[in-house]
């Protein structure tokens, strides 16, 4: 096993990432070893459906499912090798058939077919320990001797943001929106990927492109999310339990939402969303379903207190997933991409059990006083105020907006997070997003020329409505968005993450402030290119940082 | 040495504490279940201060530990001596396995091989527990012998489910008072009174390696569990069954294993019989014996779970450490008599 894709990685050894056992996340190493081999296959496929792209020969369920498989192996979602055993023996079926219409397609186009590399090729082995053998061809770090730390810390950049992209894609997908412009651009990910490239331009192009792909990606999720849901309205959210039986929704599926709250209608049972699926409340269409009754918990990394707490089954929609305790382990529930060994996998038609599991368990015995926070200020709410946050800027009554977004996790740095929205200036604007939030987005904040001083912009591939917000801002005043008082504070955790900073990069947003700690898959020498390039900065102390922003601005 | 786990609001938890043990370990050992979770020193899911005592931290990754004096991570601290540890959770919060008493009512009495009977029981929905059946493939309930203080433990044959149904495999033990109870009195409709679930019997889901489970006699309930567990999951892993009894009529009903291995298509069965009856075309000798067969035959080396009666769990992991079996690829389970 060797895996460095998320933030908590272990930098214990010489070299920084999990090699041992398990992973710091609760991955063991044969799980990790498979996920590295259904990525190798996912590459291979990669090699065809490019191809079969730009014959204008796409194959659609190769495509969902290169998605979908992507989604599986980010941190915290699949941690069930029986799944990836399934899912590798799945993919060859699919590499086989996309190399047969690979051969067909570019016959008929009187083309011939090219040759192509190792991973096109793969025969994964028929049983586990055969697999096991096999995985170091497939590891991130394959090769490294010979083409160095560099370009393994690029090509993994590209890799986890291309993740991050398959997620939001498939997020977006399941609810409908696709478009051949995504799927080709993850083909074409794959494919680059597959060829080893040890350019070092040539792979930092690659991640741009990425970024860029994953704006339209995020577009289309928001296309969605609107499209299905309606347009996010400021709305206040109950944060604490109502007497009954309870559901607790927890992941970022706002479908696997909707699907739980149409089969728990009128059945007596409250739905509560946890975590990313706070801004499910802001949506019309599911704010409508009066029994989605609260928000409750806060973000991931305190889900083993809190689930266990909660008197009714839970179900994860996508990450965060950590290890079930024992007191839980029977009545929560995976869907999508999500897996652990031992936990019941529910499809929107076998909700049943979910119903059977709220009704057998015994929900909150009394109504707690009622609390609220508000949410729900993403690009339309924001944009329809546009006048007077425009005017609250020029008076002075505005001097700075944050964006304070991103992921939690557990660790104790990401406190500066809590600490920079607090000691932000009264005379500015704080805009959040991601489930790093939760660690402030219950303080008072007051309000601000009419708008409240915490505006919570949604999930955290709402960052396309945040970029929306920023870009008309920079339209009023005519600027571009770098000289904008705008400075953005990213926490990240996994790969969702750094497919939103890949995005930044492409559109150019500078002096993005990094934490709480950098990825452990940048090697200094790429690291001085971003801060180069692009004016990235690690996080320091939350005052010191505020101080420098503001004295940049001014 | 003692540890004392200060809560958030104030609770105060006496843990022993081993030497080389960590705390978070012994606070686990004494029931008391902690936030954690790489259990390597990298997460910070268990962070705490030490606030009186001396004690070791193990190597751990710098940005997980806590600021201030005293922050260690518990799966990586040492006590050298009585400590004081203030953890950042509320008293309720720290999970516990307080064994939960219930009710169920006798749903099913049904013969289950010679001298043995399937037991069903449904449970009474309850304001704290709810009404389902809730425990983890492997473990046992304990049983008042109503008007009585007998207590019985019988492991579970079933799996978790919301109906509340737990399924026994009880042995009745000629002379003794609750499975004499059992087979005489005892009749569909009586309410009895449980403790449950405990015990520690489970399968190691992480492990890679093949199994080889061992029942003897009614030690086949709990085995019975995890292969549907197994079944339920679709896990893969290969899989042996030896079920061993005294006389082949002691087994369960053929259809119960037809069934399993229907739901587990890699499960192989060896049925060990120790004294056959003309006729017997299958292993002769225990289960024990079976096992050294298996073994000696098998390329990887197994985990092996094995549920019987005393001596023939001594006599399993006497063949299981032969074969060269770590002592921590072992999981036992004792049939109560």
């Amino acid at each position: 096993m060797f895996c460095f894709q998320c933030e908590q990685t272990s930098r214990d050894g010489a070299t920084a990432g999990c090699a041992g056992a398990k992973g710091v996340c609760g991955k063991d190493e044969v799980t990790a070893d498979l996920q590295d081999l259904l990525i190798y296959e996912l590459k291979g496929i990669g090699q065809y459906t490019h191809r079969l792209h730009k014959l204008g020969k796409p194959d659609a369920d190769a495509d969902r499912f290169s998605l979908y498989a992507l989604f599986t192996t980010l941190t915290n979602v699949n941690f069930n090798r029986a799944r990836f055993t399934d899912m590798i023996a799945e993919a060859a079926t699919i590499r086989d058939r996309v190399a047969k219409a690979y051969e067909v397609e570019a016959a008929a186009a009187g083309k011939i077919p090219a040759m192509l590399g190792a991973a096109a090729h793969y025969q994964p082995a028929g049983d586990l320990s055969g697999l096991l053998a096999q995985a170091p061809v497939a590891s991130v770090r394959a090769g490294v001797e010979k083409v160095g730390e560099d370009v393994i810390g690029l090509r993994s950049l590209i890799l986890y943001g291309l993740k991050g992209v398959a997620a939001y894609a498939h997020h977006a997908e399941v609810l409908g929106e696709e478009r051949e412009e995504i799927y080709a651009g993850v083909a074409k990910a794959l494919d680059f990927l597959a060829s080893d490239s040890t350019d070092i331009e040539a792979l930092l192009g690659e991640a741009l492109e990425l970024g860029k792909l994953n704006y339209t990606v995020m577009e289309t999720l928001d296309a969605a999310n609107t499209g299905n849901f309606g347009t996010p309205t400021p709305t206040a959210v109950r944060t604490t339990p109502v007497a009954g039986k309870c559901i607790l929704v927890s992941g970022h599926d706002f479908g696997d939402l909707r699907a739980i709250l149409e089969a728990t209608k009128d059945q007596g049972i409250n739905v509560y969303t946890h975590g990313e699926v706070l801004p499910a409340h802001a949506y019309p269409k599911l704010h409508a379903y009066p029994h989605l009754v609260g928000n409750y918990g806060g973000a991931w990394q305190n889900q083993q207190i809190e689930f266990a707490a909660f008197p009714g089954p839970i179900v994860m929609t996508s990450n965060c997933l950590i290890e079930p305790q024992p007191s839980y382990r029977n009545r929560i529930f995976t869907m999508g991409p999500v897996g652990w060994p031992g936990l019941k996998h529910l499809t929107h038609n076998d909700l049943g059990i979910l119903v059977q599991a709220a009704k057998a368990t015994p929900g909150f015995a009394t109504t707690a006083p009622e609390k609220q926070i508000l949410i729900g200020f993403a690009r339309d709410t924001v944009l329809g105020v546009a006048g007077t946050v425009v005017e609250a800027v020029k008076s002075g009554a505005v001097k700075h907006f944050f964006l304070i977004g991103g992921c939690d996790g557990a660790a104790p740095g990401r406190n500066y997070y809590t600490d920079f929205a607090d000691n932000a200036p009264q005379d500015t604007v704080v805009l959040t997003l991601g489930c790093g939030k939760y660690r402030f987005n219950t303080h008072d904040f007051g309000t601000i020329g009419g708008l409240p001083r915490l505006l919570d912009v949604g999930q955290c591939n709402d960052t396309y409505s945040a970029i929306q917000i920023a870009l008309a801002l920079a339209n009023a005043f005519n600027c571009g968005v770098n000289e904008l008082p705008l400075t953005l504070v990213i926490s990240w955790f996994e790969q969702k993450a750094a497919a939103v900073l890949l995005t930044l990069l492409a559109l150019g947003v500078r002096n993005i402030r990094l934490g709480p700690s950098l990825p452990a898959f940048l090697t200094p020498n790429l690291i001085n290119v971003l801060v180069e390039k692009f004016g990235i900065q690690p996080v320091t102390d939350a005052k010191a940082d505020i101080q420098a922003a503001l004295t940049r601005a001014a | 040495m003692d540890v004392t786990i200060v809560t958030r609001d104030g609770a105060r938890l006496g843990v022993p504490c081993a030497e080389g043990q960590n705390v978070l370990a012994a606070a686990e050992e004494a029931g008391l279940y902690l936030p954690s979770m790489c259990r390597e020193g990298s997460c910070g899911m268990c962070a705490a201060h030490v606030t009186e005592g001396a004690y070791e931290m193990g190597a751990c990754a710098e940005g997980a530990l806590p600021k201030g004096e005293g922050g260690v991570l518990l799966c990586r601290c040492l006590a050298l001596s009585d400590l004081v540890v203030e953890v950042p959770v509320r008293d309720e919060q720290i999970g516990r396995h307080r064994v939960p008493e219930r009710r169920a009512v006798i749903a099913g009495l049904v013969p289950a091989g010679a001298g043995a009977l399937a037991v069903t029981l449904q449970l009474e929905a309850d304001e704290t527990y709810g009404a389902a059946a809730d425990f983890v493939p492997g473990q046992f309930f304990e049983m008042t012998l109503p008007g009585a203080d007998v207590r019985r433990a019988y492991s579970l044959a079933n799996l978790p489910n919301w109906d509340g149904r737990l399924e026994f495999i009880i042995r009745l033990v000629p002379g003794g008072r609750f499975s004499g109870w059992l087979a005489a009195e005892a009749r569909v409709g009586q309410m009895l009174e449980l403790r449950g679930p405990m015990g520690h019997f489970a399968l190691d889901e992480a492990s890679p390696r093949p199994r080889v489970l061992v029942a003897g006699g009614c030690g086949v309930a709990p085995i019975l569990s995890l292969l549907r567990q197994m079944a339920e999951y679709g896990d893969a892993t290969p899989v042996h069954l030896i079920y061993g009894a005294n006389r082949e009529a002691e087994f369960l009903p053929p259809h119960v294993l037809a069934e399993m291995k229907a739901a587990l298509p890699q499960l192989d069965v060896t049925y060990a019989v120790w004294h056959p009856e003309a006729g017997w075309n299958g292993f002769v000798g225990t289960a024990a014996e079976a096992l050294s067969v298996v073994l000696a035959s098998g390329a990887a080396v197994p985990d092996i779970y094995v549920c019987g009666p005393p001596r023939m769990l001594e006599a399993v992991e006497g063949a299981a450490l032969a074969a060269g079996v770590p002592a921590a690829q072992f999981f036992a389970e004792r049939v109560q008599s």
